[in-house]
């Protein structure tokens, strides 16, 4: 888990493709939901004029999205639940587009209800319909499931439900109907004790409706005594009392109903899946008053409809291939809309607002109601479009202006940062990833534009559709060696240095979808083979030092999911999309077993353990026993990394990819593409972690084991992190030196731009690697990170700094930016994402702001993530001390080293912020109140803190001595970030605010002329502050002091520390140190007294 | 040009001779889930299978099948230590839903349910578009044959605390416990007699995990006992109707990657930017033609050897033998097909 990535979208001028499956309009009306056949999420904004605008794009399943649904209370938490077709479902925040909770169940579901009795019920309940039999009842805060509402007669599959709160009898039942047309009802609220107590529940009634396909079921709430069901072909109205047909009203020709909704009592409106709608009046006959029926029972009613008014949409959609989704809402605050909203294929969402009395024209014919709003993601697109954000641009500086390149396919290569660009004209471009991305990013390079290097590899003649580089999955490889697949089954061995073919297989089996590289303990004598899957559903391996093809595999019926390797008896498992699977002898190129169903996977299971090493990690293991189905779909759905994309076209499948590769370097560049179109973006990866521990030269120490009595309980608690952090700082420790000399050897400014320059460096670094190479675990991939440019490095910073920064806020500021940190401001506003966990993903779209009318009129080009970000950044300056000493080091600014310096603290400000907000809920509770008691330290002790997850990434950040000695200082900063985390303020607008207050505040210092006062006090935990920033500027004025300063603070920190406070650095560490102090006062005057409560309870546990 | 034209036939004409294809195909298919003489009125027809295994004959049973539901049931059980005989049956007010066959045959009304909103009069405007249906119809029908032929893996307290066991007449003794199921296309019932571990038994307690079928020796928890299995009883009989249904699967889920490989992805011939690109696009699918139905011979050749080589081993390959026979039996009628297809083809690229 990488809580520190940050993502920049270069969305390029076409949007992604977004076929609604699933719409919502949030409780708010503030927002619009939908979800995508492409498996994303969007969220919409909808302003009080009931615009649209797209705001964000949540990446997170990896099939289609079959439902949407409140998953809390929204006014206490907007949280919306979303299932897909594999059975992941997912909880999201949509204020701040971070998931929640996710789970996988061998369940697919097509329909979920939220509901809540507050009375007798902690947690909600998702009670959810689909392909399975009766209803099931999940736990809407864990997505566990609790219980199922069974059915005792004919249980089947359940189409729809509706949960009917019915006031006259205070019971609340949920109705559902069967795939084959049962109508169904059982007590809900009658039942919560059996339920909890896991006792079965059965139907209460039941009734066969005779019909099928059921779409919708509504319960008028206003009469309390009609139902509306609406099937594909007609919609039935039923009396509620006893399920007695009152109409039937069938489809029209070529018309299926979609769904339908009361608008008030005898009035409904059905729509239909070509995205057309009908509202009826439900009239009494007159004939039905007078007729009492002859057995003397209750008096029926008979009822027909009365066709008021229709909605259509425009015609002309290219692709039709989804029905229409629609919805309706009803809301009862303000603004009192009624909305009919629907979503399409196309990824247009269209708005109906529907008169509280609609009437049909005066001569009775039925009046048409005119679309309110309709916006797609496109327009998003088109109205922001004043930049086009992209790297591929400037690829073409010699060909025509108005001709843009497509990019089929590309690869990062971070051991030199080279961006491999294949293009649909057959060229490949090869140019530095850096310079690209600033290029396209920011104002003023306009001599990087026009003379990016680049290379560019002329033999394809198709669109190149596949690209490997080899050196990068092994070391061993030539690193010059390059691997291009095309549309025409070409593939072709570059050397990328000459810019020469070196052969050229042609496979003669249609596009070639991917290039796979064996595992490293696969060896054809000695040699690792190229395997390439092809659209023919073939497989064929390449041995790259003979230049010759060994196998080419056939016979594959259906499209290939999965490749093993069995290294011991020379096989190739082919797994295909049938769940068959065919072994192949390498040596002579026979098929040696085919096999179906059972054995077919017991047979992938069983070389699980020579499989490709990196498929591994994300390719399911078909085997897992699920009750049923569901399951098949996985092993499509995640086989995207290694062998092909297929049935469940994933876009995100390359950020899933990212993540779950050993993504080490600090930056990175993924092109994102859909499967059933060749629009694709780039992304930007920028890792805060790793580029703090580039930048950090010191050594940096984490918790110490033997130091604290805890430490173990940490590790294991916060495994995943904390575990890797030591890894790499051991490693860190052994390689800094020489590393940080090259580092710093060089004037920053100075232009990377010769390829050259960085092999020679990476090679060097590659002597580095060897000897630590004995220390390193096996686990561990081959750190890319250490190969990475020096400049580099700092020139990723600078970049993450430029796209973080809030442009145009302040003229001023932005040109002090540009002198004194030396970086380029941006062309405008910039697309954050952030990669939230493991595969979870959110990426603002251009334009997110569209909408935030306050801001649109002063800043048309301010790169404000959200107006909170102001007050935000506000509220933390106001906390600064009014004499806050001067960072001396900035005065003379001339110094390229302090321009570093100040990058390096920005960085690490803003990924303590990141690691704070970014934490865990549980985390974050059991740290709040840990606050609220204010016995920190004493619950420290105890092995259940969690504070000390958060401390140790802080004290490895700063360097601190040990756990015991964590300073009110950091206490106080987690106190303001955790506040705003529970104000629900995001981790982009919290790092963007903080930011914006640290660069204000050093940049102040520049205006002015610079005051060196004396710091006031050295406290204690001043101390133990300034011992992290210490070496580092020391050895910023003399790097020949580094190698003592690097072990110096380790082995005597006491005495580091006094000579610290004596040099001028000290300051520096001053201004950093004061405002967290006095964020607990609110920015009252710094006095000591209130600190000493704190520090009284904070400390009494520790020292006293 | 002439690419173009290529191309709007096939989204014109003949991607509806296929969909009609399949949609015949899986009518037919969800005909056999709905036993003939059904129909929506009256009770589904019943069906006897009378259980037998190769092997010993100690469970013997007659099962009555009533669409997707085992309405009755009739096991007799000679335990192997006394000859005993046990007899025990369904009790009459009860049924047992084999999941099984209705998640199927719900897949595929799913899947005639997409087919079906694409008739005739529909058009398609781009690859993509049958690409999507493609993908949708092939989901639902690869879930309809894994429901058929991967029964599901339950451990041994999964089935003693099923309904199943409570179904019985006289109530089971407490020693049995009873599975049944579908396995591709056969109903399968087994029973497991089990006995008592005692507590201080030097035995090393090793809870079994999921399975289909239990082994003697598998070991569980159950309530306060721990329990072992003695011996395994397995008794199957082939349902004809099921042997179809998954037949019209294979046929129509080989129908659906057929079309879409012939369907390019991407917005379709008319903004394809350069005209070389579609140019080999019907050659392409000629090659791709005559290369499958050379497949489709090697394989069959190759199954067939299969086949024998398998029937020489002994009768636990008898079922897989049969299997290779009914696929070859399958591809010889696809390889007729894919001949007819590519004549088709090599007519249409003629004129």
């Amino acid at each position: 888990m990488r809580s520190s990535l940050q993502a920049v979208a270069l969305w390029g001028k076409k949007a992604p493709p977004h076929s609604i499956t699933a719409i919502m309009i949030t409780d708010d009306q503030q927002m619009i939901v939908t979800g995508s056949q492409e498996g994303q999420l969007c969220l919409w904004n909808l302003s009080s004029e009931l615009k649209i605008s797209a705001k964000e794009l949540l990446f997170g399943h990896s099939a289609s999205v079959m439902c949407l649904a409140r998953a809390r209370d929204f006014s206490k938490q907007p949280f919306v639940v979303s299932a897909a077709e594999n059975g992941e479902m997912c909880v999201w925040n949509v204020t701040n587009g971070q998931c929640v909770e996710k789970a996988i169940l061998p369940y697919r579901h097509t329909a979920i209800c939220y509901y809540h009795c507050s009375a007798r019920m902690t947690e909600g309940w998702l009670l959810c319909c689909g392909e399975y039999q009766d209803v099931l009842i999940i736990d809407a805060k864990s997505l566990v499931i609790i219980h199922t509402f069974v059915s005792s007669q004919s249980p089947d599959w359940i189409n729809c439900i509706c949960i009917v709160h019915s006031m006259t009898i205070q019971e609340d039942s949920l109705l559902a109907v069967s795939v084959a047309g049962e109508l169904k009802v059982w007590d809900i609220s009658s039942s919560i004790n059996s339920i909890q107590e896991k006792q079965d529940v059965y139907e209460k009634e039941s009734k066969f409706l005779d019909s099928l396909n059921c779409r919708a079921i509504r319960f008028c709430t206003y009469t309390e005594r009609l139902l509306l069901v609406v099937f594909s072909k007609c919609w039935k109205v039923y009396d509620y009392c006893d399920f007695s047909l009152l109409w039937t009203e069938v489809s029209g020709s070529g018309q299926f109903f979609a769904g339908g909704e009361v608008l008030a009592a005898h009035r409904i409106i059905i729509w239909t899946e070509d995205g057309h709608s009908y509202i009826y009046q439900l009239l009494n006959s007159g004939l039905s008053k007078s007729i009492y029926p002859a057995d003397g029972t209750l008096l029926k009613e008979t009822i027909y409809p009365h066709l008021l008014c229709s909605t259509s949409v425009q015609e002309n959609k290219l692709d039709q291939s989804l029905p229409f989704v629609m919805g309706y809402i009803n809301e009862r605050k303000e603004p009192f809309y009624k909305i009919l909203f629907s979503g399409e294929v196309s990824g247009r969402i269209t708005l109906w607002h529907i008169p509280d009395v609609p009437v049909s024209k005066f001569d009775g014919s039925p009046r048409e109601i005119p679309i309110t709003t309709t916006w797609t993601l496109q327009d998003n697109f088109d109205k922001h479009s004043t930049t086009s954000q992209t790297i591929s641009d400037y690829f073409s500086g010699f060909k025509d202006e108005n001709e843009t390149v497509v990019v089929t396919s590309s690869e990062y290569v971070p051991s030199l940062d080279k961006l491999i660009c294949g293009c649909e004209d057959g060229t490949i471009f090869i140019t530095q990833a850096l310079n690209a991305a600033k290029a396209g990013l920011l104002e003023g390079d306009s001599l990087l534009k026009g003379s990016l290097p680049q290379k560019v590899l002329k033999g394809h003649h198709h669109s190149v559709t596949s690209l490997l580089y080899p050196h990068g999955l092994s070391s061993k490889l030539d690193q010059s060696w390059l691997v291009s697949g095309d549309q025409d089954s070409w593939v072709i061995l570059w050397n990328i240095f000459t810019e020469e073919i070196l052969h050229k297989f042609f496979l003669q089996a249609g596009l070639v979808t991917s290039l796979l590289m064996s595992p490293e303990n696969f060896k054809l004598r000695s040699y690792q083979v190229i395997c390439c899957v092809c659209s023919d559903h073939s497989v064929a391996l390449l041995h790259l030092e003979g230049r010759r093809c060994l196998l080419s595999a056939r016979k594959h019926l259906f499209p290939v999911r999965m490749i093993k390797w069995h290294p011991v008896e020379n096989f190739l498992v082919v797994g295909c999309a049938d769940d068959s699977v065919y072994i192949w002898e390498i040596e002579t190129g026979t098929l040696e077993r085919h096999e179906t169903g059972e054995r077919a996977k017991i047979i992938l299971n069983c070389c699980d353990d020579s499989q490709l090493p990196k498929p591994e990690s994300i390719l399911p293991v078909a085997s897992e026993t699920h009750k049923h189905k569901s399951v098949e779909q996985r092993s499509s759905s995640l086989s995207q990394f290694g062998p092909i994309p297929c049935t469940g076209l994933q876009v995100e499948s390359s950020c899933k990819v990212a993540d779950a590769k050993s993504f080490s370097g600090p930056f990175n560049v993924l092109l994102v593409k859909t499967k059933w179109s060749n629009i694709g973006f780039h992304i930007l990866l920028f890792d805060l972690e790793s580029l703090l521990e580039l930048l950090l030269p010191t050594p940096i120490r984490d918790v110490d084991p033997s130091n604290s009595f805890y430490c173990s309980e940490i590790l294991r608690r916060a495994k995943s992190t904390v575990e890797k952090t030591t890894l790499t700082l051991k490693r860190n420790k052994t390689v800094c030196g020489p590393l940080s000399t090259e580092v710093h050897a060089k004037p920053v400014g100075e232009s990377p731009a010769q390829g050259d320059n960085a092999i020679k460096l990476s090679e060097e670094n590659d002597g580095v690697k060897k000897q630590k190479k004995i220390k390193n675990f096996k686990k561990m991939h081959p750190k890319q990170s250490r190969k990475v440019d020096a400049n580099l490095t700092i020139d990723t910073a600078k970049l993450l700094l430029s796209c973080l920064l809030p442009w145009g806020v302040d003229k001023e500021l932005d040109n002090l930016c540009i002198k004194h940190l030396n970086i380029l401001k941006l062309q405008g506003p910039v697309s954050l994402g952030l990669a939230a966990n493991e595969d979870h993903f959110s990426l603002m779209l251009p334009g997110w702001d569209l909408y935030n009318t306050e801001m649109k009129k002063d800043y048309s080009k301010v790169n404000l993530f959200s107006r909170k970000v102001l007050d935000l950044s506000d509220k933390y300056t106001s906390t600064f001390p009014n004499h806050s000493g001067m960072p001396k080091g900035l005065e003379n600014n001339s110094d390229s080293l302090q321009e570093s310096n100040t990058i390096v603290y920005l960085l690490s400000k803003l990924f303590l912020v990141n690691k704070l907000v970014n934490m865990p809920l549980e985390l974050a509770y059991g740290m709040d109140s840990a606050f609220k008691i204010e016995s920190v330290h004493n619950k420290m002790k105890s092995p259940g803190n969690d504070i000390l997850n958060i401390s140790s990434f802080y004290s490895y950040l700063r360097n601190g001595k040990s756990e015991s000695h964590l300073p009110e200082a950091d206490v106080s900063l987690l106190k303001l970030i955790s506040c705003w985390r529970d104000q629900s303020v995001q981790v982009t607008e919290a790092i963007q605010a903080v930011l914006l207050a640290e660069v204000q505040k050093h940049m102040k210092t520049l205006r002015k002329t610079p005051v060196n006062s004396e710091p006031e006090s050295v406290a204690k935990n001043g101390d133990y502050e300034m011992m992290q920033m210490l070496p580092k500027i020391e050895w910023a004025k003399d790097p020949e002091l580094q190698c003592t300063t690097d072990t110096f603070p380790l082995q005597t920190p006491v005495s580091s520390v006094k000579h610290d406070s004596n040099s001028n650095s000290a300051n520096f560490q001053d201004t950093e140190d004061m405002p967290d102090r006095c964020v607990l006062e609110e920015s009252e005057s710094p006095g000591k007294r209130k600190h000493h409560l704190w520090i009284e309870k904070v400390c009494s546990c520790k020292l006293c | 040009m002439a690419t173009e034209e290529e191309f709007r036939w096939l989204l014109h004409d003949e991607v509806h001779a296929v969909l009609r294809q399949l949609q015949d195909i899986l009518k037919e298919a969800s005909l056999r889930f709905t036993l003939p003489g059904s129909g929506t009125e009256g009770p589904t027809k019943q069906e006897n299978f009378v259980l037998g295994s190769c092997g010993t004959d100690q469970v013997k049973g007659v099962l009555t099948l009533q669409g997707d539901a085992l309405s009755q049931a009739d096991v007799n059980l000679k335990m192997p230590r006394n000859n005993q005989l046990l007899h025990f049956a369904f009790r009459e007010d009860k049924q047992w839903k084999l999941q099984q066959i209705q998640d199927a045959r719900n897949h595929v009304s799913q899947a005639i349910y997409l087919l079906a909103n694409r008739d005739e009069s529909y058009q398609f405007r781009t690859g993509a578009e049958v690409l999507k249906l493609m993908d949708a119809v092939m989901l639902q029908l690869t879930r309809a044959r894994n429901r058929l032929t991967t029964p599901a893996t339950l451990t041994l307290p999964e089935i003693a605390a099923s309904g199943l066991t409570r179904m019985f007449a006289p109530t089971l003794p407490s020693d049995l416990l009873v599975n049944v199921y579908i396995n591709l296309n056969k109903l399968c019932l087994t029973v497991y007699q089990l006995h008592t571990l005692q507590p201080n038994s030097t035995k090393n307690f090793r809870p079994a995990g999921g399975a289909v079928l239990h082994s003697p020796g598998a070991m569980f928890e159950w309530g306060t006992q721990r329990l072992e299995v003695s011996h395994v009883h397995k008794v199957e009989s082939v349902i004809p109707w099921l042997n179809d249904a998954l037949v019209f699967f294979t046929v129509s889920l080989q129908l659906c990657q057929q079309l879409k490989d012939k369907c390019p992805p991407g917005p379709g011939a008319r903004n394809s930017p350069s005209g070389t690109r579609r140019s080999s696009f019907v050659s392409r699918v000629c090659r791709e033609y005559s290369c499958h139905s050379r497949e489709y011979n090697c394989h069959s050749r190759e199954y067939n050897c299969h086949s024998r080589e398998y029937s020489c081993h002994s009768q636990e390959y008898s079922c897989h033998s049969w299997e290779y026979s009914r696929h070859s039996r399958e591809y010889s009628c696809h390889s007729r097909e894919y001949s007819r297809h590519s004549r088709e083809y090599s007519r249409h690229s003629w004129s």
